[in-house]
């Protein structure tokens, strides 16, 4: 037998091209005769542009293309977003773009643009936005959608009315950027009236669409290809960058490359949305929660991007981690004239599970119960939400149900919870809060978490039989540096029976692959990973019968063995999977499958458990995190070395995201102030604490291999856990994220001052 | 108007001498990617902020986005490029690979080149000397705790190997 290798650490598949510098990112490439273009941005929040004198810069030596509001064409990037809009709405928002020789050409190209604004009034505020009066930052007003979204279960009137005790608090959260580490890139270059691009993308198909149908293309005409990626965390694209891109190569007749700066990549980019949360939560004395409520003000920024998901999102935790017959969220998404977020590891989910999972530990407190107890006697369990089930029996139920009545496929958030409580000591070493003394405090903190499991849309793969006797997968999903490259090729390994070291992945090209979802979502170790086994199932299957002819046997008596097709009751008659492709007769042994993941019966989720020991500087207020353990019902583990390395990061890059990330926009002037990685302060070598990982005994009965989804669930529970742990450290109340050491030294100065 | 200027350069680079002409503008980094096609080394910020650009000047690890292409002199520069292929990868490389120290990748030339210096006059660093060392390469996918495996083995298979 093939030696199995789901559930085993076998290398990262692109590791060595990485290691050696071989690999090849979107900034990387270069085409003949390619040019580069640079972008002119919004000085101003908000202004329509008046006028552009372009001739400057046409005049300049080497400057092959411009694209301006007023010769773009009239397509649509987003519902809520022209190619180029006479109307800016952030400062930094896309004014007009240039191709030249080279990047300094362009640049300068840029400088001799002279744009004529009108200033407009502008809004830099979610709350001042929603008022009436406030300067629309789109047509029909700030609220997107034009109205709030409303989701309940049973009825939270009835619940409250249940309720010993009521408690509410508001809670906000700041934008920041992912701020991966390569600035988004693209390459537009026409040949013929056909168009290919390689860019930064997290889909290359949603890409495909998306220019197609601005630039007003036939979809076949369109050509998008996903070089190695320098991290995505969901984010990459719901920007113009690319058809801009396109449309300056269409003009100039040659290839053109944007890259983006680091402070364009951080400001134009797309950042996570800041929120504000308020949330009410009915309670019995003896424990039990009878009622939650909800509330979340959203800033989208600019444009509306993917907000309205994130919107969605953020409720999740309130509707769902808690076993509770009525439960309600409110949420409104709102324009403001700041950067506009957009999709980011997640979405909203940490948002809302800082304020869910900060007010659950108080209530716990001022119950007296222990924040552990309050939690292994209220979290949602096997048997789901009370309550009765809405979506007809034969249809697939959503990974972010509102209805009661239907069962979990498998959740292990109890084992999360009790090994990870285990693992920090929190039995033996919690104090109560506000007990620890000294110059330093420390403290212990911890969080639940629940997240969609990972089925996506329907999902499509390829797998063949090569020359060389390996399999090749061919699947439309782009490997962002999370792993999922290396995952799909343990699965398609042990699925054929052959070596994971004779697997090839072919990915990211939409002339080479069919269409698959977006690596984001957490979708792709799940719905991918259905259709990759389902595809090599059948190769499978189209292998054995080819064999069968001949070496005359019945395919029931063949089996695959280290890379050769051998009869089982005479094993001596083989043919190695190399003859096998050769012998074919310069046909290819391919086979297809597509698949719609998902359950009509269960509620696929992930789970998690998170536990933060601090250790709280009363004089400096300086947050220190002493050690975190992150336990997660992820199904099966595929990887173990890549799922650890995976919650690690994500735990380490929201430590950021809690003590000292944001995106700062002045509402004096709508300038970003801190464009940088070195005043968006995100987590260095030095900040890096010890994190414990732990998987729950979990095989996820609908899951490929048992897995359920992985990205994104280990940066829901961090702020929360971290708040938590400096709460019991210190007895202070912080509701504001990121926790900075004035924001300590200020909670410190109102608590003595009462 | 542009204001440029050329001049005739020698650079040596992974023992590899290069006749060139560069603006007086372009740095180091520039130069390797653009005129030596050595993208090894990447473009993270271009402003000193994030190490994805790291080489080595004689040894020495540094930005190559601060420092322009006319200052580098006689000095000899190694890239990724000069460490190892994927059929004989570096010592380095192997621990990185072996304990999964990266996740996208693109920081990770600068890492195994910061790790090479580091290793290179500190054959046995503890914890708190590697955390130092590696503290001016950033890892936005935070894959730090790997990295930190990696280099340990790295460091332990020289101790094994004597060298």
């Amino acid at each position: 037998m093939t030696d199995q290798v789901v559930g085993r650490s076998v290398p990262r598949i692109d590791l060595p091209e990485k290691l050696t510098g071989e690999a090849r990112y979107t900034s990387d490439l270069k085409l003949p005769g390619m040019l580069h273009g640079k972008v002119l941005r919004s000085p101003y929040p908000h202004a329509r542009i008046v006028a552009i004198e372009t001739a400057g810069a046409e005049r300049l030596a080497g400057v092959h293309a411009l694209v301006t509001p007023f010769d773009a064409p009239e397509g649509k990037v987003a519902p809520d977003m022209g190619i180029l809009n006479d109307e800016v709405r952030f400062v930094g928002d896309e004014v007009a773009a240039v191709a030249a020789d080279d990047e300094d050409v362009a640049q300068e190209a840029i400088g001799l643009i002279e744009v004529r604004y009108d200033p407009l009034p502008f809004v830099t505020d979610p709350e001042e936005a929603l008022r009436p009066t406030a300067p629309a930052v789109h047509p029909g007003g700030n609220l997107v959608g034009g109205r709030p979204l409303s989701l309940e279960r049973g009825s939270i009137d009835e619940g409250f009315s249940e309720a010993d005790r009521i408690f509410e608090d508001t809670f906000t959260t700041p934008a920041h950027s992912g701020g991966a580490l390569e600035p988004r890139a693209a390459i537009a270059s026409w040949d013929a009236g056909r168009l290919t691009v390689w860019k930064s993308s997290r889909g290359v198909h949603q890409d495909k669409h998306m220019m197609a149908s601005a630039l007003g293309l036939e979809s076949d005409t369109v050509r998008v290809i996903g070089p190695h990626m320098g991290a995505g965390f969901g984010n990459k694209d719901e920007t113009r960058l690319a058809i801009l891109a396109a449309i300056l190569a269409q003009r100039a007749g040659r290839p053109v490359k944007i890259e983006l700066t680091r402070e364009e990549e951080l400001i134009a980019g797309r950042t996570r949305h800041a929120t504000r949360t308020t949330i009410r939560v009915g309670v019995k004395d003896e424990g039990s929660i009878t009622a939650i409520h909800a509330s979340t003000i959203m800033d989208t920024g600019a444009y509306m991007s993917s907000g309205p998901g994130v919107l969605r999102r953020a409720g999740q935790g309130a509707l769902y981690l808690y076993r509770c017959p009525h439960v309600r969220y409110d949420g409104q998404l709102v324009y403001t004239n700041r950067p506009s977020a957009g999709s980011y590891r997640a979405l909203g989910a940490p948002q809302g599970h800082f304020a869910l999972e900060a007010l659950m530990d108080r209530i716990a407190q001022d119950l007296g119960m222990d924040p552990l107890d309050f939690r292994l006697k209220n979290h949602v369990g096997p048997e789901g939400q009370p309550g009765q089930r809405t979506t007809p029996p034969d249809e697939i139920i959503d990974t972010q149900p509102v209805e009661g009545g239907v069962p979990f496929s498998s959740n292990g958030l109890r084992e999360c919870l009790t090994r990870g409580a285990e693992a920090i000591g929190w039995r033996e070493r919690r104090r109560p809060s506000g007990e620890s003394k000294g110059p330093k405090v420390t403290g212990l903190g911890m969080s639940m978490i629940i997240y969609r499991g990972g089925p996506g849309g329907r999902t499509a793969a390829k797998a063949r039989l090569t020359a060389e006797g390996g399999v090749e997968v061919v699947s439309g999903i782009i490997d962002v540096g999370e792993g999922a490259a290396t995952v799909l090729a343990q699965m398609a390994a042990d699925e054929m029976g052959v070596s994971y070291d004779s697997v090839k992945m072919t990915l990211a090209d939409t002339a080479l692959t069919l269409p698959a979802h977006i690596t984001a979502g957490s979708m792709t170790t799940f719905s991918s990973g259905m259709a990759v086994k389902a595809a090599s199932a059948q190769l499978k299957a189209v292998v054995l019968d080819a064999a069968s002819g001949i070496l005359d046997a019945g395919v029931d008596d063949l089996a695959l063995q280290e890379g050769s097709v051998v009869v089982g009751s005479d094993p001596q008659r083989r043919i190695t999977l190399a003859e096998l492709a050769r012998s074919a007769g310069g046909k290819t042994l391919e086979a297809e499958a597509s698949v719609l993941p998902g359950s009509t019966k269960s509620i696929i989720n992930s789970f998690g458990a998170h536990f933060a020991e601090v250790e709280v500087d009363l004089g400096t207020g300086q947050v220190r995190i002493v050690r975190f353990v992150a336990a997660h019902d992820s199904g099966r583990i595929i990887n173990p070395a890549l799922a650890t390395n995976q919650v690690e990061g994500g735990v380490s890059q929201m430590l950021g995201f809690t003590l000292t990330e944001e995106m700062i926009t002045d509402g004096r002037s709508g300038f970003t102030l801190n464009g940088s990685y070195l005043e968006h302060k995100g987590p260095t070598f030095m900040d890096y604490p010890d994190i414990q990982v732990i998987f729950a005994d979990v095989v996820d009965p609908e899951g490929p291999f048992g897995a359920k989804a992985l990205g994104e669930p280990p940066s829901v529970g961090v702020a929360p856990a971290v708040i938590n742990a400096i709460h019991n450290a210190t007895g202070l109340r912080i509701n504001d994220l990121p926790v900075t050491p004035d924001r300590i030294l200020n909670a410190i100065q109102m608590s003595e001052t009462g | 108007m542009s204001v440029s200027h050329a001049e005739k350069i020698s650079l040596t680079v992974n023992g590899q001498e290069h006749a060139l002409e560069v603006d007086h503008r372009w740095t180091l980094l520039r130069t390797l990617r653009d005129e030596l096609g050595l993208t090894g080394a990447k473009r993270g910020c271009d402003r000193g902020e994030c190490g994805a650009c790291t080489v080595l000047l004689d040894g020495v690890p540094i930005y190559a986005c601060q420092m322009l292409a006319l200052q580098v002199g006689s000095r000899k520069v190694l890239t990724i490029e000069g460490l190892g292929d994927a059929s004989k990868l570096h010592p380095v490389q192997q621990a990185f690979l072996d304990y999964d120290g990266g996740q996208c990748g693109y920081c990770t030339p600068g890492f195994v080149m910061s790790t090479k210096a580091l290793l290179d006059r500190t054959p046995d660093p503890d914890e708190d000397t590697i955390r130092r060392a590696l503290s001016g390469n950033i890892c936005r996918c935070n894959a730090y705790g790997r990295i930190m495996e990696s280099v340990k083995a790295a460091a332990r298979g020289r101790a094994k190997d004597g060298r």
